[in-house]
């Protein structure tokens, strides 16, 4: 367990990856709508911008890198794959908790601000983000562990197979990807599919975020072990 | 005693190209052990199997008593300075840090005597660094981390005479003071062969010669004179090679010399001259195994 800690201590060495990037990223992201919304026409209406992405879309590459870049290293130091690999994805359940409480605090301010001033829905994202404080910190939480995880499933993939292994891992999901659209396709349960979405709540497409973060995480953990550097 | 490192029949196959071929070694714990060989002949390969970094094909692999491959008990006591290490975008300082983490022994003192020594630059990124200032980096981490077993592949490439001076008077001391098992490889073999007391000589990713230094001094001798008489000096001793100018010859003979070739080689006017430890390591990987294996002493 000791281990676990000193490998999460050491992601957080160099702080751009893992603290600086997603933060300044989304600190300039929310500037530049801010600025946007406040020129445009005075009016009524609700404005939707939905740059919150942008921290999840960062920390999909900070889990990357933290695998491409300070794996070899760690090794180095007398680190096993394996406590690498759960020091790091223990680091990133800590930062999705921090993180994702850290949103729903911005959320309240934007709510309490009436969105800052100007009806800018930025924290608050339509149906995902917009239930209770303690949901969306539990959604966040679970869509920040779901980046993360991918991202450190990339860096793996690079790291053992190097760039033609990631470009084969991205046309792979590509392909699975096509393959269950084709087959909703084929046997027609378009419909169906569309029921289950338009009928799923907040709770149960978390629990399926859910679910598919930890498959995430399983797939990285299966690759690591075997990685060579 | 238990080995500290033992190897049997270990092979790393890549596509058919074996890069280690069924390499048996033991190392003592506390010895240092020079690992030689020319490029590509598998030194790289064999260390990072050794380190668990790298997966064997075949064959079997203990140090200190286990397999390195995800142990972390073994991991711990274990540190790899690597030639082609791959840093994170550290600092030096945050590289040090990183590594003074892991490893229980470490010594903050030793590491800081030794960035002054090497004129390490704390604040710049390891990744701006010159190829020898990495390389003093490598060294300061692999000896100020003191694990039980440390593996240095190639530690000096791009490091100046005096900071590979400063390398091997640090590397005597801390090892007279804190006894660990050491493998390091090297092309400079002279230079450190003061240090060596056992060389593995690796070649096309066989173990050609693996010895105790003591033992190689004397192991052969370069004779040289007029030509008849190294004929006649030569006769019925097993002869490495000859080289003949005009009426002029040298030949290397194996097997050592006692007080009466000595004699005879003055009367004939020969000059006798040891091989060095490198001239030694040359003729084992230029040789078939066959040709070094009577000379050859056994683990």
């Amino acid at each position: 367990m000791s281990t676990w800690i000193k490998v999460a201590r050491y992601q957080l060495t160099d702080r751009y990856i893992f603290v600086v990037s997603p933060w300044l990223i989304l600190a300039l992201d929310f500037l530049i709508n801010l600025v946007i919304v406040a020129s445009l026409p005075v009016g009524q209406h609700q404005v939707y911008v939905g740059a919150l992405s942008a921290i999840y879309i960062v920390l999909l590459t900070s889990g990357a890198l933290a695998i491409a870049r300070q794996l070899p290293f760690a090794l180095a130091l007398g680190v096993s794959r394996r406590s690498f690999y759960a020091g790091s994805a223990l680091l990133c359940v800590a930062i999705a908790a921090v993180y994702g409480l850290g949103l729903t605090v911005l959320q309240l301010i934007e709510r309490g601000t009436g969105g800052w001033g100007l009806r800018m829905h930025f924290f608050r994202v339509q149906y995902l983000l917009a239930g209770p404080w303690y949901l969306t910190w539990l959604t966040s939480f679970v869509g920040l562990i779901l980046m993360l995880a991918w991202g450190m499933w990339f860096g793996i993939v690079y790291r053992r197979w190097s760039l033609a292994g990631l470009l084969s891992f991205i046309a792979a999901q590509i392909l699975v990807l096509a393959v269950v659209l084709a087959g909703i396709g084929v046997t027609h349960a378009w419909h169906g599919v569309g029921h289950f979405f338009t009928t799923l709540t907040i709770e149960g497409l978390t629990g399926l975020l859910a679910v598919a973060a930890v498959a995430l995480l399983a797939g990285g953990y299966g690759t690591v072990r075997r990685l060579a550097v | 005693m238990t080995p500290a490192i033992s190897v049997a029949g270990l092979t790393r196959n890549y596509r058919g190209q074996l890069a280690v071929d069924h390499a048996t070694f033991d190392l003592e714990p506390r010895s240092i052990t020079g690992l030689l060989g020319r490029n590509g002949a598998g030194k790289t390969t064999l260390m990072r199997i050794l380190a668990g970094h790298e997966f064997a094909s075949a064959g079997f692999v203990h140090v200190l008593g286990a397999s390195p491959v995800e142990d972390e008990k073994v991991l711990r006591q274990m540190i790899f300075v690597r030639e082609d290490q791959t840093y994170p975008y550290f600092k030096v300082r945050h590289a040090l840090q990183a590594a003074s983490c892991f490893y229980p022994n470490w010594s903050h003192e030793l590491a800081g005597a030794m960035v002054t020594e090497f004129n390490l630059p704390l604040g710049r990124k390891v990744r701006k660094l010159s190829r020898g200032m990495r390389s003093a980096l490598g060294i300061v981490i692999g000896l100020a981390a003191r694990a039980e077993v440390t593996l240095f592949d190639e530690p000096y490439a791009g490091l100046d005479p005096v900071a590979r001076q400063l390398f091997y008077d640090r590397l005597l001391a801390e090892y007279a003071e804190h006894p660990r098992t050491i493998l390091l490889s090297t092309h400079l073999i002279d230079e450190a062969a003061g240090l060596l007391e056992r060389v593995i000589v690796i070649d096309r990713g066989q173990i050609v010669l693996n010895a105790d230094t003591d033992d190689l001094r004397g192991a052969a001798t370069s004779v040289s004179g007029p030509a008849i008489a190294v004929a006649e000096f030569t006769a019925d001793r097993p002869v490495w090679n000859t080289r003949r100018i005009a009426s002029q010859a040298s030949a290397v003979v194996a097997g050592t010399l006692d007080e009466t070739d000595r004699a005879r080689a003055a009367v004939l006017h020969l000059r006798l001259e040891p091989l060095t430890l490198q001239e030694l390591v040359v003729h084992a990987a230029g040789s078939p195994p066959e040709i070094i294996s009577p000379e050859r002493t056994s683990a």
